[in-house]
C-alpha cells in the first residue's frame, strides 16, 4: 500500500463557502487519475488537505496509508506540483532545488537528476523570476520529482502551455504511471486529460460526482446513441422528433439521436422518405460524457443547495 | 480508444528514500541555503554593517572636530567619580579598622559615612568601604559601583568594623558595639599587601533632570556632608604612623568649609563633598560609536521580515511545509539562521566601529576605553546579540502579520517611538518606557551607569527577549493552527 493516496470523508468550509463536502475516494498504482471538476470545485483544495497544508474540518487522507504530517521525509512519499508559480523570483532554479533537497536530507545528485528528467538545462542555472510559464511548469515538476516519490500530485499541469509543453506532460505523467506510481492530475477541462488518464473522478462543488474508469465512462455516455448523417436534417430532425427521440445537432451534417435503435431510425426515415448518407453507433468524447456527468450534478446540487439554506 | 487497461504494475518504491535524512539540522541547511541564494537579503545583511560602521566613523570625527583637547583626567577615562574625603592610617597586611559613626548632617538619602580599606590614595584605586547613609541603611560598597549590598533602615548612630584577609574585605555593623551584624563580604580585585585603613565621608551631586522635546535641562551643585566619629581603631597598629588626609582635587575641595578633617580627642569630624561611585555624567563614548546599531536595525529587521513574508508572498510556504511538515520545527530554524546571521553581521559591525572609530576620537582628543574593558566588550558583543534577538523577534511578528510593510512598521514602530517619547516626558515617565518597551534592548550598549540610565544592560536585553520569546509562542501556535 505504498503508492496510494485514500481520501475518506473530507470536509472543509471558508466561512460560509463549502469548498469540499465528504469527499472519499482511493489513488491507486500504476495508473494516471484525472481529479476533474469546474473552477471552484474544490479540486485545489483537496489536495492541499491530502498534503496536510489545509486543515480538514472533517475526514482524513493518508498517503501510503499514512497522514503527510506524520512523514519524516515526505519528498520521498509524495511529490507535489500544485503552483508553478510558487518560487522565490530572485532565486537560480538550481538554489530552490537545492534547499528543497537539504531539507529532506536528500543528495546532491539528486538535484541535477531531476533538473534532466523534468529538461530545465542550462536554465536550471538562471534566476526563476525570468522564466516562461513552461519553464516553471518545468521547475515544479523537477521539485515534485526530487525524492523519486511514489505518489505524485499535479495541480492543473498543462494550464496555459502550448500544445507540445502538454504532450510532452502527458507522456511524462504516462511514464511515471507506468512505473507502478500513483498519478493524481487535475483540470477543469476534460479536454485536457483525453488520452492522458486512465481513470477519473469527477466533482463539482466539492462533491464527487464519478469515482470511474475511463473507458466505462465512455461507454455509459455512448450507450444507445445514434449517429445520423443526412443533407435533409430539418425533416429527419421532425420526423424523429415526432416519433419521442431526443435529437441533437453535431457538426455541420450529424445529429445524435436518444432513444429509438438504430433499426428504428432506419425505418422511420425509409418510411418517410427522408434520404441520409450514413447511420452509425455515436462515440461519445471525454468532454461530452463530462458536460453531461456534470450537468445532472448541477441541477443535483441546486436542489441540494436549496434545501440546506 | 483507450486500450484495456494493463494489470497494475506492483506500488513503487523510491529509489532514494534509504538516503534521505530528516533531522533539525537538514533543515537549519535548507532555511540557510534560502536567506543566502537571494541576493538582495545578503546585500541587506552587508548594508547593515556598512551603515553601523559609517555611523561610527561620522560621529567619531565629529566628536574630535573641535581641535586639540587636554587630555582627560584617568577617572574621567575610567568613567568613575572618587571624590569625597578619607582620613587614613597604613595597613601593612590583613587587620581591621573600627568606628562609631556618631553623626551624619547633609548630602541626602545617599550620602555616605564610614569606614573604608583601599589600595592607595589614588584616583581609581581598588577598595571596599561600609558606610551608613541617612536614607538606604548600612552599606558595604566596592568598585565604584552603586548601591551595593545590604541596605535596612539604620541610621547614625552606628558602629561599623571592616575586616580584610588577603583581596577579601567583611563589613560587620552593630548598634551597641558588642553585638555585630555581618553587612557583606567583597573581593577587592587589586588589594595586595601594603594598604589604607581608615574613615571617608562622600555625598552625590544633587542634580535635578528635566526634559523637554529634543533635549534635557541638567541642573545640579555638588552634594556635600559631614560626619563625625568616636572609637577609631586600627589593628594591628601602626605605632608611628600619622593620620593622613585625601581630600576632592581642586575646585570647592580647596575651600576648608566643606572639606577637611578635624581631630578632638578621640572624635574625628569629616568634611566632604563629591561621591565615590560612577560617574553618572560621563560620556558613554563606547554607546556613542555602536549608535548606528538604531540605523542597522533598519536592514535587519526588514531582512527578517521579508525572509518569512516572502514565503507568504511568493507561495513558497506550501513547498516549505510540504518538505517539512512539522511547522514549529521550521520557524525555529528560521529563527536560528535569521538570528545567526544578523549576529555575525553585529559583530563584524560592532567591532569594527569600535576599531575604526578609535583612532578618530584619539585625534580629537578622547582617549575611549580598550575593547578588552568587559564593559566595552559587553556592549560589542551585546549590540550584535541584540541584533540577532531583533531579527528573531521581527521574524515573529512577519509570523503574525504575514504582511511585510505591515511587520516591518510594526516592529521600527515598536522601536523607535519609546526613544523619541521618550525625549519629551518626564523623565520619571521616559524611564518607565525605556524599561518595558522592547527598546530596553538597547540598553545593553551602556558602558557607564548615567544618571538617565532606565534599566541594566543585561535587564534590557532580557526585557527584549521576553518580548521576543511572547511572540515567538504567538507565532507558533499561529502557524500551526493556520492552513498554509
Ligand atoms: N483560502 C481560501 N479562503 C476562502 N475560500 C477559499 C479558499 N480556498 C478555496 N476557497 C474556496 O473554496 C472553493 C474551492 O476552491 P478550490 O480552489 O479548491 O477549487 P478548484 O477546484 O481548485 O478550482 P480551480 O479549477 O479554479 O482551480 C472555491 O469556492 C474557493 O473560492
Ligand atoms: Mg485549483
Amino acid at each position: 500500500m505504498e503508492a496510494t493516496i485514500e481520501v475518506r470523508g473530507l470536509r472543509k468550509r471558508f466561512g460560509s463557502t463549502v469548498a469540499v463536502d465528504d469527499l472519499s475516494f482511493t489513488v491507486g498504482p500504476g495508473r494516471v487519475t484525472g481529479f476533474v471538476g469546474p473552477n471552484g470545485a474544490g479540486k485545489s483544495t483537496t489536495m492541499r488537505m491530502i498534503m496536510g497544508l489545509d486543515r480538514p474540518d472533517a475526514g482524513a487522507a493518508l498517503v501510503g496509508g499514512r497522514p503527510y504530517r506524520s512523514l519524516r521525509t515526505p519528498l520521498c512519499r509524495l511529490g507535489a506540483m500544485l503552483d508553478a508559480s510558487a518560487v522565490h523570483p530572485a532565486r537560480r532554479a538550481r538554489d530552490h532545488l537545492r534547499w528543497l533537497a537539504h531539507a529532506n536530507g536528500l543528495p546532491a545528485r539528486r538535484v541535477d537528476e531531476v533538473i534532466e528528467q523534468a529538461g530545465l538545462g542550462s536554465a536550471a542555472r538562471r534566476r526563476a523570476g525570468g522564466f516562461s510559464l513552461g519553464m516553471r511548469q518545468r521547475l515544479g515538476i523537477a521539485a515534485a520529482l526530487l525524492g523519486d516519490p511514489p505518489v505524485l500530485m499535479f495541480d492543473e499541469p498543462v494550464n496555459g502551455l502550448d500544445p507540445e509543453g502538454i504532450a510532452w506532460i502527458r507522456g511524462l505523467l504516462r511514464s511515471l504511471a507506468a512505473e507502478g506510481r500513483a498519478v493524481l492530475v487535475s483540470s477543469h477541462l476534460m479536454s485536457e486529460l483525453e488520452g492522458g488518464a486512465d481513470h477519473l473522478l469527477v466533482i463539482g462543488r466539492g462533491r464527487l460526482i464519478a469515482d470511474t474508469r475511463v473507458e466505462d465512462l465512455l461507454a455509459a455516455a455512448s450507450d444507445g446513441r445514434v449517429e445520423l448523417r443526412t443533407e435533409r436534417r430539418r425533416e429527419a430532425m421532425t420526423v424523429l422528433a415526432r416519433a419521442g427521440a431526443t435529437v441533437t445537432t453535431s457538426g455541420s451534417d450529424a445529429l445524435i439521436v436518444t432513444g429509438p435503435t438504430a433499426e428504428r431510425v432506419i425505418e422511420l426515415l425509409t418510411g418517410e422518405g427522408v434520404a441520409f448518407s450514413g447511420i452509425s453507433a455515436h462515440r461519445a468524447s471525454l468532454e461530452e460524457a463530462y458536460m453531461e456527468l456534470t450537468k445532472d450534478a448541477l441541477e443535483f446540487q441546486a436542489v441540494a443547495g436549496g434545501e440546506a439554506r | 480508444m483507450t486500450a484495456p487497461a494493463p494489470p497494475a504494475p506492483p506500488s513503487y518504491r523510491s529509489t532514494v528514500a534509504g538516503e534521505a535524512r530528516d533531522g533539525f539540522g537538514r533543515l537549519l541547511l535548507a532555511e540557510w541555503t534560502k536567506l543566502r541564494t537571494v541576493p538582495r537579503w545578503t546585500l541587506t545583511l552587508l548594508a547593515a554593517v556598512v551603515l553601523m560602521v559609517a555611523v561610527a566613523m561620522l560621529s567619531a570625527s565629529d566628536s574630535g572636530s573641535s581641535g586639540p583637547e587636554e587630555k582627560r583626567s584617568p577617572t574621567a577615562q575610567l568613567q568613575i567619580i572618587d571624590l569625597g574625603h578619607y582620613t587614613y592610617l597604613p595597613l601593612a597586611g590583613d587587620g581591621s579598622v573600627v568606628a562609631r559613626v556618631t553623626s551624619q548632617d547633609g548630602g541626602g538619602a545617599w550620602a555616605k559615612a564610614g569606614l573604608m580599606i583601599r589600595g592607595s590614595a589614588e584616583r581609581g584605586a581598588p577598595y571596599a568601604a561600609l558606610a551608613v547613609t541617612p536614607g538606604h541603611g548600612v552599606r558595604m560598597l566596592t568598585g565604584y559601583r552603586r548601591d551595593g549590598a545590604g541596605g535596612g533602615t539604620a541610621t547614625a548612630p552606628q558602629w561599623l568594623r571592616l575586616t580584610r584577609a588577603g583581596a577579601a574585605v567583611t563589613g560587620y555593623a552593630s548598634a551597641d558595639g558588642r553585638a555585630w551584624r555581618r553587612v557583606g563580604s567583597v573581593r577587592v580585585d587589586g588589594l595586595r599587601g601594603r594598604a589604607l585603613a581608615g574613615m571617608f565621608v562622600a555625598a552625590p551631586d544633587e542634580v535635578e533632570v528635566r526634559r523637554v522635546f529634543g533635549g534635557e535641562i541638567i541642573s545640579g551643585k555638588p552634594g556635600d556632608t559631614t560626619a563625625t566619629f568616636d572609637n577609631v581603631a586600627v589593628s594591628p597598629p601602626a605605632p608611628d604612623a600619622a593620620w593622613l588626609d585625601r581630600g576632592g582635587p581642586g575646585g570647592p575641595a580647596a575651600d576648608p568649609a566643606l572639606d577637611g578633617s578635624t581631630r578632638s580627642g578621640g572624635t574625628f569630624t569629616l568634611k566632604g563633598t563629591g561621591d565615590i561611585g560612577p560617574d553618572e555624567f560621563a560620556p558613554d563614548v563606547t554607546k556613542a560609536t555602536l549608535a548606528g546599531a538604531m540605523i542597522g536595525q533598519a536592514a535587519i529587521v526588514a531582512l527578517a521580515v521579508l525572509f518569512m513574508t516572502a514565503e507568504y508572498r511568493r507561495g513558497t510556504l506550501r513547498t516549505t511545509f510540504a518538505a517539512s511538515p512539522r511547522r514549529g520545527r521550521v520557524l525555529a530554524a528560521k529563527a536560528v539562521v535569521v538570528g545567526l546571521a544578523s549576529l555575525a553581521a553585529g559583530l563584524v559591525a560592532a567591532f569594527a566601529s569600535v576599531l575604526l572609530a578609535r583612532p578618530l576620537l584619539e585625534s580629537g582628543g578622547i582617549a575611549p576605553p580598550p575593547v578588552s574593558d568587559p564593559a566595552v566588550l559587553r556592549a560589542v558583543v551585546g549590540t550584535a546579540a541584540l541584533l540577532a534577538v531583533l531579527a528573531v523577534f521581527a521574524l515573529a511578528v512577519a509570523v503574525i502579520v504575514r504582511r511585510s510593510a505591515v511587520a516591518i512598521a510594526a516592529v521600527l514602530l515598536v522601536l523607535l517611538v519609546p526613544e523619541i517619547t521618550a525625549t519629551g516626558l518626564p523623565v520619571a515617565a521616559a524611564r518607565w518606557v525605556e524599561r518595558v518597551t522592547p527598546a530596553a534592548g538597547f540598553a545593553i550598549q551602556q558602558t557607564v551607569t548615567r544618571y538617565d540610565a532606565a534599566i541594566g544592560p543585561w535587564a534590557g536585553l532580557g526585557v527584549l527577549c521576553a518580548y521576543t520569546a511572547a511572540a515567538l509562542a504567538a507565532a507558533a501556535w499561529l502557524l500551526r493552527r493556520r492552513d498554509a
